[in-house]
C-alpha cells in the first residue's frame, strides 16, 4: 500500500550531557552482542529513526509534527512513552484506522550501537465512508445517512455530509474541517445547513438554512472558539388552529450572529451522576436584521459529593437575555422555553410559562435547579453487569420563566424570577447509555403550576442527553 | 385538531357577532403591494364594506407568510383566521351577513361564473405581467416584492416567487403567451364584464353583489397603478360603463367613509386621472 517515510535525526546531538555515558554503552554493547537488548533497557538510548509504514496520501509534513517527539527521547521508557503519546496524537487526526509501533535496534551503516528505529505501522481509512442509521425523537422518526471524506487532502481534512430523512422533515448539512498542522485543537470549519424541525408545544416550524465559519484555539488549558453564523430563518405554523400570536411571527428572516465561548473542563463523567465541573461562559451578539441585538449568558455548575454508594448532584442553570435593544419583542425561536422531563420534571415538554391560546411563547429569562440523590437500585439486581447501568435517584427540581421588562433594572429582574416558582419531585429509575445519554422512568409530584401550565402528574418517560 | 373539531369551532364562532376590532391583513402599502395583491386586497375592503362590516387595515411585511393559505389579504374576526375573498363571503355568511341572498338559482350560478372569469383571466393577466413580462418583473415586481429583505434574502426570495408564479403559468399554458396575448385576453373579458354591466348601477341591478366588489378590486387598481407601460389601463378605459362602474363604487363606499384608514388607503389611487 505504502511506501516508507523515514526521517533521521543525524548526526546525534554531541553536546548533550550524556556523551561520555554513551560512549560506556557502546563499549558494553560491544562486549556483550547477546544481551544488547537488556543494557538498552537500562541506558541511555538515541532514537535515530522514525518510520512511518503505511501510508498514501498523507502528507509526510503533517506526521512530522506528531511524532517530533520521539526524537527527544533519551532512554528506552521514554522511548515507549513518548511512542505511546505520538500514537495516541495519530489516532486523533482520525485518519488511520490503527497504529501499531515497533521499536527495534537500528541497523545499516551509519547506525549508532545504541541507536533506535521507531516504526509506526498505519492503517489509512478508506477515502469514503459512509454510514447509516436511525434516529428518534421530538415525534419523529429520521433515517440519517452520511458521507466522509477523511483526509481530503492529505493533511487531515475532512469533509462530512449528512442527510437525515424523518417521516415529517429533511435536513442535511455539508461540513469542511481542517485542523493547522501540528496543532490539532487549533482548527477551522466551514458548514452548510437545511435544518427543519417541527415545535408543537408553539405550533411552530422553522426550515433555517445557514452557514457557519468556527475557530477553534486552545490558550493554556482552556479552550476558546469563535464562530460566525449567517442564517437564513423561515418561520410557518404548524396548522390553522395555531394562535395568533404565533402567526404574526411566520415569514423570513436573516439572522447573522457572531459568537465567541470558552470552555474548561476537568474531570470525567463519574458512572452514577455527573461529576463533571464545567463552567461555560458564552456570549452572543445577534443581530436580526439589524433590530433585536441580544447577549446570553449561560453558567452552569454541577457539584459532586460521594457518601459511600449515594450520590448527591446539584446542578444550577440560569441563563437571560441580557440586552434586547429591539422594536419589537424577541423573536419566539431566540427565547428560552422550560419544562419536560430533561428539566422541570412533572410538566410537560417546554409548558412552563407565558402561552397564547395553548401554543406556549417562551420567556427571555429563566432560572433552573435541581438536586439528585442516586442510589443503587434496590436488592442490587445484575450487580456486577447490566444492573450497574441503573440507578434509582430520588429529585428535586424548580425553575421559573419569565419575559423581563428592560426599564426596570436587575433588582426587579431577580425579585420577577423569584415570583411564582414552579417546582417538583419525585423518584425515579435512571439507564445510562453510553456514558451520553439517559432514559428515566419516573414518578413526579408537581407543585407551584401557574394557570396555564401544562402539568404531567404521576408517571413521565424522558430521554436526552443534557439533564437537569 | 381534527377536520371535524375544526369545523365544530368555526361554527360556533360564525354564531358570534362581527367583533369591532376585526382586521385586514395586506403586505406594506408604499413599498412592497403588487398590483395583483392590491387587487385582491381592495376586492376584499370593498365587500366588507358594502356588508357594512367594519375592518382595519394592517399592512405586515410578511402577511403573505401570516396567511393560512399563503395569499394575501385575509382577516382576523375574533381567533378566526380566514384569507382569499371566497371564504371570505363564506365566512361572513355564517355570520349572517350575505349580499347575494336576494339572487335567485340562476343569477348566483351566473355571478359564480363571472367571478370565475374574473379570477382566471383578470387575475392571471396581472401575475403574468407581474412576473413573466422581464421588463416589469426587473424594474417593479422584484424590488417591491423583496423590500423589506435584506440582501441576499431579497433577491432569493423574489427569484423564488417568481419561478413558482412561472410555474404555475406553465401548468395552465399561459407560460408561451406573448404579452400582446395576454392583453387581448384581457381586452375580451373586459368586454364581456361591460356587455354583462350594460347601463346598470350593478351588474345585478340595484344591489351590489361580492361580483361587484371583485370586479371593482380588480379594475380600479388596474387604473390607478403606473406600470412600466400603461398597456394594461388603455385596455380597460375602452369601456366608459367600467369606468363608471369604479367611480360609482368608489364613491359610494369609500370616499363617504374618510374618517376610516381605508379611504386614505384609496384616496392615493383615486389621483389616478381616469377617475376624477
Amino acid at each position: 500500500m505504502g511506501t516508507v517515510h523515514a526521517r533521521s535525526l543525524d548526526p546525534l546531538p554531541m553536546d548533550g550531557p550524556d556523551f561520555g555515558l554513551q560512549g560506556d554503552d557502546a563499549e558494553l554493547v560491544e562486549v556483550e552482542p547477546e544481551t544488547k537488548q537488556e543494557v538498552l533497557e537500562n541506558k541511555d538510548v538515541v532514537v535515530q529513526r522514525v518510520h512511518i509504514d503505511g501510508l498514501g496520501r498523507t502528507k509526510e509534513d503533517l506526521l512530522g509534527y506528531e511524532i517530533a517527539d520521539v526524537f527527544g527521547a533519551r532512554n528506552l521508557i521514554d522511548v515507549m512513552k513518548k511512542s505511546h503519546e505520538a500514537r495516541e496524537k495519530l489516532l486523533r487526526l482520525g485518519i488511520f484506522r490503527q497504529v501499531e509501533v515497533v521499536i527495534d535496534t537500528s541497523e545499516g551503516e551509519d547506525a549508532l550501537p545504541n541507536g533506535l528505529d521507531v516504526t509506526f505501522e498505519v492503517t489509512e481509512l478508506r477515502r469514503l465512508t459512509g454510514s447509516y442509521n436511525t434516529m428518534v425523537g421530538n415525534n419523529e422518526g429520521s433515517m440519517v445517512l452520511g458521507l466522509k471524506l477523511p483526509n481530503l487532502f492529505g493533511r487531515a481534512e475532512k469533509l462530512t455530509f449528512q442527510f437525515s430523512y424523518g417521516t415529517k422533515e429533511t435536513s442535511y448539512g455539508l461540513s469542511f474541517f481542517k485542523p493547522q498542522p501540528g496543532q490539532f485543537e487549533r482548527n477551522f470549519s466551514l458548514n452548510l445547513y437545511k435544518v427543519t424541525g417541527q415545535f408543537p408545544w408553539s405550533s411552530l416550524r422553522e426550515t433555517d438554512r445557514g452557514i457557519s465559519t468556527e475557530i477553534n484555539f486552545p490558550i493554556w488549558r482552556t479552550n476558546h472558539s469563535l464562530k460566525w453564523e449567517g442564517v437564513w430563518r423561515e418561520l410557518g405554523c404548524l396548522a390553522r388552529t395555531a394562535s395568533f400570536a404565533v402567526r404574526e411571527e411566520s415569514g423570513h428572516s436573516l439572522k447573522s450572529s457572531l459568537s465567541v465561548s470558552s470552555s474548561c473542563s476537568a474531570a470525567g463523567w463519574a458512572s452514577g451522576g455527573t461529576a463533571d465541573t464545567v463552567k461555560q461562559r458564552e456570549s452572543t451578539r445577534e443581530t436580526e436584521q439589524a433590530s433585536c441585538t441580544f447577549v446570553n449568558e449561560l453558567s452552569e455548575q454541577n457539584n459532586l459529593e460521594t457518601l459511600l454508594d449515594l450520590f448527591l448532584v446539584t446542578i444550577t442553570v440560569l441563563r437571560f437575555i441580557v440586552c434586547n435593544i429591539s422594536t419589537s419583542a424577541a423573536c419566539y425561536l431566540v427565547r428560552f422555553y422550560l419544562g419536560g422531563p430533561t428539566s422541570v420534571r412533572g410538566f410537560s415538554m417546554y409548558s412552563i410559562g407565558p402561552q397564547s391560546e395553548g401554543d406556549y411563547l417562551g420567556g427571555e429569562a429563566y432560572w433552573a435547579g435541581g438536586v439528585h440523590l442516586y442510589t443503587p437500585l434496590p436488592f442490587r439486581p445484575g450487580r456486577g453487569g447490566f444492573g450497574d447501568l441503573f440507578r434509582t435517584h430520588f429529585f428535586l427540581n424548580a425553575g421559573n420563566l419569565c419575559n423581563l421588562n428592560y426599564g426596570e433594572g436587575p433588582r426587579a429582574h431577580l425579585q420577577r424570577l423569584a415570583e411564582c416558582i414552579r417546582w417538583s419531585y419525585g423518584a425515579g429509575i435512571v439507564l445510562r447509555l453510553g456514558n451520553i445519554a439517559r432514559l428515566e422512568l419516573n414518578y413526579c409530584v408537581p407543585m407551584g403550576a401557574q394557570s396555564g401550565d401544562r402539568i404531567c402528574d404521576g408517571v413521565q418517560f424522558g430521554a436526552g442527553i443534557r439533564f437537569l | 385538531m381534527s377536520l371535524a373539531a375544526e369545523a365544530f369551532v368555526s361554527q360556533i364562532a360564525a354564531a358570534e357577532p362581527w367583533p369591532e376590532n376585526a382586521k385586514l391583513y395586506q403586505p406594506l402599502k408604499d413599498d412592497q403591494i403588487l398590483l395583483s395583491d392590491h387587487a385582491s386586497s381592495l376586492a376584499v375592503q370593498a365587500y366588507l364594506r358594502m356588508c357594512n362590516l367594519p375592518v382595519q387595515v394592517v399592512c405586515r411585511a410578511n402577511a403573505e407568510y401570516m396567511s393560512p393559505s399563503g395569499k394575501v389579504p385575509f382577516i382576523h374576526v375574533g381567533n378566526q383566521v380566514v384569507s382569499e375573498l371566497g371564504p371570505i363571503v363564506q365566512f361572513t355568511k355564517a355570520k349572517g351577513h350575505s349580499l347575494s341572498d336576494g339572487l335567485d338559482e340562476v343569477q348566483k350560478a351566473e355571478m359564480k361564473a363571472y367571478m370565475e372569469l374574473v379570477n382566471n383571466m383578470l387575475l392571471t393577466a396581472e401575475l403574468y405581467i407581474q412576473w413573466c413580462d422581464e421588463n416589469t418583473a426587473m424594474e417593479i415586481t422584484r424590488p417591491r416584492y423583496s423590500s423589506p429583505y435584506p440582501w441576499p434574502l431579497n433577491h432569493i426570495l423574489a427569484y423564488q416567487k417568481q419561478w413558482e408564479v412561472r410555474r404555475k403559468m406553465k401548468a395552465i399554458g399561459w407560460a408561451g403567451k406573448t404579452l400582446e396575448q395576454v392583453l387581448e385576453d384581457m381586452s375580451q373579458c373586459c368586454q364581456a364584464l361591460s356587455q354583462r354591466l350594460g347601463t346598470q348601477p350593478y351588474f345585478f341591478n340595484k344591489q351590489p353583489t361580492e361580483l361587484d366588489a371583485l370586479v371593482f378590486g380588480h379594475l380600479f387598481t388596474i387604473l390607478t397603478t403606473q406600470l412600466t407601460s400603461d398597456q394594461l389601463g388603455e385596455k380597460v378605459k375602452n369601456y366608459s360603463n367600467l369606468l363608471s362602474f369604479c367611480r360609482r363604487i368608489e364613491q359610494n363606499y369609500f370616499e363617504d367613509h374618510d374618517k376610516d384608514s381605508l379611504a386614505s388607503s384609496s384616496s392615493r389611487f383615486s389621483k389616478g386621472p381616469s377617475l376624477n
